[in-house]
């Protein structure tokens, strides 16, 4: 009895993270057969990069071409596109985009891809406060840790749309989550872990089905 | 250094293998072997021989400062990957050379030769910031037929990848390097016309093909 209540307290301390969504849009999302979506990230500061795979993580739960959504992997489209999407040169601005469009060899492959929407993500998952120690020791009569420590994650994404036909701002959304993750150790260490990244992930691609499909159910991929 | 008959002693064994693994926890390798994509755009209409040198295609960098582990980091194969790959795509026709001055052949209209600068790099440790960074600096060289200095241009290529959980310096550091590699690859097809001097063979070229074009059509 005392075990599995132990492992509930477990399960619900683990849970432990929040995330806030907030979103405007300038237009309704409308994806027709054959168009397809880019999510990819911002890499342009030096001080933080949008992790790749938050990228992949949203891309794979917004991918699901039954539905009308077809996402080209950000490395495929990168690389087709080379170096026009590099950090260095990647377009900052839709008027930058409409700057590359005058290349035509650009303009043919995007539209061969059949690109509606290009979703930059630009954000960042860092540790922001730790506190707590575990020590481990070993002997002859075997080994073991004593300790607990603790510490505080934190999302901030921010997702901007662009309307590559229409060439404009269809919309942006914020994600916003933070967690607390915990490691007691008695003997073994036994780590918590709050899934930040990864709930700021299903909160935003949440949010972009809702925006690129409006009235459909949202993809329960987990 | 006279060595014992019958080999070391298991006490000099200890001691040389300790060592060894001390020597080798505080030394790291890292191979760099990218594979690039070719540019999409437009094409500037000149012949250009590529000469990659012997110590462009095998370079490798080797840190051995006192306040930090000893790196060895070879950019050999993937740069001469990226800089055959971008300038094939560049031109007209890009001619690769085994050896220059020797054998150019007659239709070549400049000779691009590039040179390794200097590789730079820091670890989240220094800096406090989670991302692992590289710099990379080349100096560009263009030749015409004869062999004459055409023009001299330096490209500054940056890279850098977030730490992630259990992954190692070496691989966090090669992909690191693969980013400033593209960014070196994209700063020399956007930044090639952007060079005065090669911008004026360009237009002269521009200027050739317009007017032979303008006698086609005359006659």
């Amino acid at each position: 009895m005392f075990r599995i209540v132990f492992v509930l307290v477990l399960a619900a301390i683990s849970g432990c993270t929040t995330v806030v969504i907030d979103e405007y849009r300038r237009s309704e999302g409308e994806l027709a057969r054959g168009d397809s979506v880019v999510i990819l990230g911002r890499r342009h500061s030096s001080e933080y990069e949008t992790e790749p795979d938050l990228i992949d993580c949203v891309g794979d739960r917004l991918d699901n071409p039954d539905r009308g959504v077809r996402v080209i992997p950000e490395k495929q489209f990168v690389d087709a596109m080379y170096p026009w999407f590099e950090p260095r040169t990647a377009p900052m601005h839709l008027k930058s985009l409409d700057q590359l469009m005058k290349i035509p060899q650009v303009r043919e492959r995007l539209e061969t891809y059949g690109v509606k929407y290009i979703v930059w993500i630009d954000g960042s998952t860092e540790t922001t406060s730790s506190a707590g120690s575990i020590g481990c020791s070993i002997g002859t009569g075997g080994a073991g840790c004593f300790g607990f420590g603790t510490w505080d994650k934190e999302s901030d994404y921010e997702a901007s749309v662009w309307d590559f036909r229409d060439r404009e701002l269809s919309g942006k959304m914020s994600a916003d989550a933070k967690g607390t993750s915990y490691m007691p150790a008695i003997v073994v260490p036994i780590p918590l872990i709050a899934r930040v990244q990864n709930n700021a992930c299903k909160g935003m691609a949440a949010q972009l089905q809702q925006f690129l499909i409006p009235g459909q159910p949202v993809n329960t991929k987990s | 250094m006279v060595f014992p008959r019958n080999g070391f002693s298991a006490a000099t064994k200890i001691i040389l293998i300790t060592a060894a693994v001390f020597t080798a926890a505080c030394s790291h390798t890292v191979r760099v072997d990218g594979e690039y994509p070719a540019p999409v755009g437009p094409q500037h209409p000149l012949t250009v021989g590529v000469y990659l040198s012997e110590g462009f295609s095998n370079f490798t960098y080797r840190e051995d400062s006192e306040d930090r582990d000893n790196w060895s980091i070879d950019t050999g194969r993937a740069q001469k990957n990226l800089f055959g790959q971008v300038l094939d795509s560049m031109f007209k026709k890009a001619i690769p050379l085994s050896q220059y001055p020797q054998d150019l052949p007659d239709d070549v209209e400049l000779v691009i030769v590039p040179e390794v600068r200097e590789l730079q790099f820091t670890m989240p440790r220094e800096t406090g910031v989670n991302i692992f960074e590289v710099w990379i600096k080349y100096d560009m060289h263009a030749y015409d037929q004869q062999g004459d200095s055409v023009a001299d241009w330096v490209i500054t290529a940056y890279g850098k990848t977030p730490t992630a959980f259990l992954r190692s310096r070496e691989a966090a550091l090669a992909q690191a390097i693969n980013v400033a590699l593209r960014d070196a690859g994209a700063t020399l097809y956007t930044g090639f016309a952007q060079v005065p001097e090669l911008k004026a063979v360009l237009a002269r070229k521009q200027r050739s093909l317009s007017m032979k074009e303008a006698e086609e059509t005359a006659d």
